[in-house]
């Protein structure tokens, strides 16, 4: 359309011929110069300079110079002197200013009577009376003809002048314009094109000029959902701009880091910020990433305070989480863009996928806090009462530690039961362990009415179940131990529940809720040692003409024979995670219990261990051995 | 409980607009619901009204007579349904659209009767005078036995009117119930029969109350005590807020006292 028509705007000048500009150009400079000798380019160009650098305040300052030499008395003088005459000037226009008043009310006031009085000096009114002076338009004179023609030049002059700034305004309006237009175009384009990713486009609820984008959650805590809207403004270029308002514009995010043993041993992958960082869909990416962060950090936060019964810790910017006596999980919120050097200060990365994992997993707990939230939200709410519903605190933390805790008290009575079973097996004895890790996990219940992600999660806010099972030496007996790490509900912690199954010994009890791990491995090798004893026992039924042992103190893993001479044999059986150690002493009928330490000589003695190099005797040689009369 | 209530007519082009909006507004998605309603009509035992006591305790008694026999209410039971309920297919050579009690024709049919649950729900007559703009009555519900609910409503001194369904989308807006429904008509052959229907007719021979087809849009508030003053009055104000809010889209108001008049005559 522009090409179709164009309208020149700027008037037509017309080039005039100038005969006579020679000879005038050489009068000015005859006028100015003096001579035309002295005009030369240099000394035209120095004066252009020394009018460039010439200060417009120089004379003044020069007269202050001046003055600053006089001493005080005269600058005194010279100063009422000079104020005297202000004020003389001053007056001496106030005066002519009230003349001409005077005269222009006097001669209003043939019309206007009224109002030319008031602005009338009360001398004027005494000395005329209003409406004395008239005034009546008269021809003026005939101008001289050159008057006229200068007149005709100037305003035809001023009339080029005018239609020439009128055109250039025009044409500066127009190519603003045009460049607004572009700048506009640019911006619609970009707010189209992050539309057409999906992102929530909308006006601002505060300033209803602007467009803002919506990248927050609706489910996070409302001072976090209602930061997750920027204004979408637009710089002068068009360039389209994420106003965030007061948020730091640093990316940051939550680092998990492990500590062993005094030592940093594992950190989480840092998320660096995508390489086309000046995207504006990759600032806005940055910008939820942030915020989901920040919320992830002060929601641990806060569940952390609660958990200070758990010795977890918090300072101004970390979690601190025990785990196990040597193992700590840190966690912080960093810009992203710092830690690389901290990175490269050299500590181990052996565990690194750990902490991955960890911090995997509180993001994807506090998504599932938000889908629940969502639930929550959408649930018919119940009646209003004067207490409002606390906000509980998400359970990303708990979850964690828990699996860790459950994790590592599985480990530690896996490492126990190992040693206890090369124990027994360097004494010949056969045992069968196996242990089911985790089984709470993995048992998935459909459900129509929670999503599959939504129960898979849920599974690991259940409390987590493991349970070990054995059998011991004796046919049907056998034992099995429970543990149970309840992450939520007091009393949390873990716990083992120990069940056993001895034929012999129909009076042993089963434990429960055993927190220490100390009793737990105290129990289980009690039980075991109960069930070599009744192994003993059983063992020698079979063999004849042997002195038959007979379980006498079951729980001190004693037993007792008598063979056919009425002598009497005692054995003792004492069993730990590092050995197994079996003594017989004979004792005489008469006075072993009277004297039991003056009686006792040992017989025999075995010590299984493990570590003992070469072949060792099984337990039933060395009960055969025992037995012989 | 108290209930504060705002109402507002939805005609039917509107509908799905509308419902855009709120999803909108309430950021979330419409909840479908379809529930069955059965009225219900108290009525005097008789031989309740003469029992005399001794004198001490007459006050009693009179308490007692006051409250079996002053004021006599309506009532719904009210039971939620699902649309596959609706699809009855029966297979003997019986007219579909009357499924009269008693004639057990359950083939076919994914409608079960005896398991359906139930609810009560007892609205009062809304309150005169104080808050002219807003309608505020005391509301309380209770859970009922499932399956056949007239034998119970009959012992305790309810007998059958009659019934209908409503059918409508529910959006949860703070602590403001959006109800957007309309009520369904069950197709009449003949006699209305005097028990609910142990059977549904096909939902496309349900037909609005309302002939145009438009729906009330009803906004609902529940408050644990209403003698609290302040949040009643907090409660009316989120009220208010959504009135706001929604002026541009529909305009509520609170309803003609007289005309959710529940009491029974």
């Amino acid at each position: 359309m522009a090409d179709s028509f164009t309208l020149p705007l700027r008037p037509v000048i017309e080039k005039r011929d100038r005969p006579d500009s020679l000879p005038r150009d050489i009068a000015q400079i005859n006028a100015q110069w003096g001579s035309f000798r002295e005009l030369s380019e240099a000394s035209l160009r120095e004066k252009i300079e020394a009018d460039k650098n010439k200060d417009p305040w120089a004379e003044e300052d020069e007269v202050e110079k001046e003055t600053a030499d006089l001493d005080t008395s005269e600058r005194k003088e010279q100063l009422y002197k000079r104020r005297a005459e202000i004020i003389q000037f001053a007056l001496q226009a106030h005066m002519e200013a009230s003349f001409a008043l005077d005269f222009v009310s006097l001669l209003l006031s043939k019309h206007n009577p009224r109002q030319a009085e008031t602005s009338m000096s009360p001398f004027l009114k005494t000395a005329a009376p209003l409406g004395s002076l008239n005034s009546e338009i008269i021809n003026p004179p005939p101008r001289p003809d050159t008057a006229l023609k200068d007149i005709k030049s100037v305003s035809r002059g001023w009339r080029l002048q005018n239609f020439n700034s009128a055109a250039s305004k025009l044409l500066n309006a127009g190519t603003r314009l045009d460049t607004e237009v572009d700048a506009e175009k640019d911006y619609w384009d970009q707010v189209l094109a992050i539309k057409e990713k999906g992102w929530k486009v909308c006006r601002l609820p505060r300033d209803g000029q602007a467009l803002g984008v919506q990248y927050g959650f609706l489910e996070a805590t409302p001072i976090f959902r209602d930061r997750g809207l920027a204004a979408l403004r637009r710089a002068d270029d068009g360039k389209l701009v994420l106003d965030k308002g007061l948020i730091p514009r640093k990316a940051q995010g939550v680092r998990v880091r492990i500590k062993q043993q005094d030592r940093i041993s594992g950190c989480s992958k840092v998320c660096r910020p995508s390489q086309d960082a000046e995207s504006i869909e990759s600032r806005i990416l940055q910008a939820r990433d942030t915020l989901f962060e920040e919320e992830l950090f002060h929601e641990m936060m806060r569940e952390a305070r609660i958990l200070g019964n758990q010795g977890v810790t918090t300072r101004q910017n970390l979690v601190t989480i025990p785990v196990s006596e040597e193992q700590e999980i840190l966690l912080d919120l960093v810009d992203w863009d710092q830690d690389h050097a901290l990175e490269e200060a050299g500590f181990s990365s052996e565990q690194n996928d750990l902490a991955d994992a960890i911090s995997h997993s509180i993001r994807i707990l506090l998504t599932f806090a938000h889908r629940q939230n969502l639930r929550r939200r959408t649930q018919p709410p119940p009646p209003l009462a004067p207490k409002r519903r606390p906000t509980l605190e998400y359970q990303i933390l708990r979850p964690v530690m828990a699996y860790l805790q459950h994790k590592s008290h599985i480990q530690w009575l896996e490492t126990y039961i190992a040693k206890l079973r090369r124990v027994l097996e360097a004494a010949g004895i056969r045992c069968d362990f196996n242990a089911t890790q985790f089984s709470s996990i993995g048992v998935l219940q459909p459900s129509h009415l929670v999503p599959k992600v939504e129960s898979l999660v849920g599974v690991f806010l259940a409390p987590f179940e493991s349970t070990f099972s054995g059998t011991l030496i004796t046919p049907q007996s056998s034992f099995r131990v429970r543990i149970r790490t309840n992450p939520t509900i007091p009393p949390v912690g873990t716990f083992y529940d120990i069940s056993v199954n001895l034929p012999q010994f129909p009076d042993v009890q089963p434990l429960s809720r055993v927190g220490l791990q100390e009793e737990v491995a105290q129990a289980i090798t009690h039980f075991v040692m109960l069930d070599i004893a009744a192994a003993i026992s059983l063992q020698n039924q079979e063999g004849s003409g042997k002195v038959s042992w007979e379980v006498a103190y079951p729980h001190h893993g004693e037993l007792l024979a008598v063979d056919t001479a009425g002598q009497s044999k005692k054995m003792k059986v004492s069993l730990s995670h590092e050995e197994l150690n079996i003594q017989t002493y004979s004792l005489s009928r008469a006075e072993g219990f009277a004297n039991p330490v003056a009686a006792k000589s040992s017989l025999l003695s075995y010590t299984w261990n493990p570590d003992t190099p070469g072949p060792q005797p099984s337990l039933a040689d060395f009960v055969a051995q025992a037995s012989q009369t | 409980m108290h209930e504060l209530l705002l109402f507002a007519s939805v005609p039917a082009h509107q509908h799905h607009e509308l419902l855009q909006q709120l999803a909108g507004l309430t950021a979330m998605q419409p909840r479908h619901r379809l529930e069955r309603r059965l009225v219900f009509k108290a009525h005097r035992k008789p031989g309740l009204s003469n029992a005399r006591g001794g004198t001490n305790q007459g006050a009693d008694i009179v308490r007692l007579n006051k409250m079996l026999n002053g004021g006599m209410y309506y009532t719904q039971v009210v039971g939620p349904i699902s649309e596959p309920d609706f699809e009855t297919q029966p297979s003997s050579s019986g007219d579909p659209d009357a499924p009269m009690s008693g004639t057990d024709e359950t083939a076919g049919s994914s409608y079960d009767y005896d398991s359906q649950p139930w609810k009560l729900e007892f609205r009062d007559i809304p309150e005169a005078g104080t808050r002219s703009t807003i309608t505020a009555r005391l509301a309380a519900s209770a859970t009922l036995p499932k399956g056949d609910i007239v034998t119970p409503m009959n012992a305790w001194g309810y007998s059958f009117v009659t019934e209908y369904v409503v059918e409508g989308d529910a959006f949860i807006h703070n602590d403001i119930v959006i109800f957007l429904h309309r009520v369904l008509q069950y197709p009449i052959h003949g006699q209305e029969p005097h028990e609910p229907r142990r059977q549904l007719p096909s939902f496309r021979d349900m037909s609005p109350l309302e002939r145009s087809g438009s729906y009330i849009l009803q906004a609902a508030i529940t408050v644990q005590d209403g003698s609290n003053q302040e949040l009643m009055r907090t409660a009316s104000q989120h009220l208010f807020g959504l009135r706001e809010q929604l002026k541009s889209a529909v305009r509520l108001e609170h309803a003609d006292r007289l005309s959710l008049d529940t009491r029974a005559k």
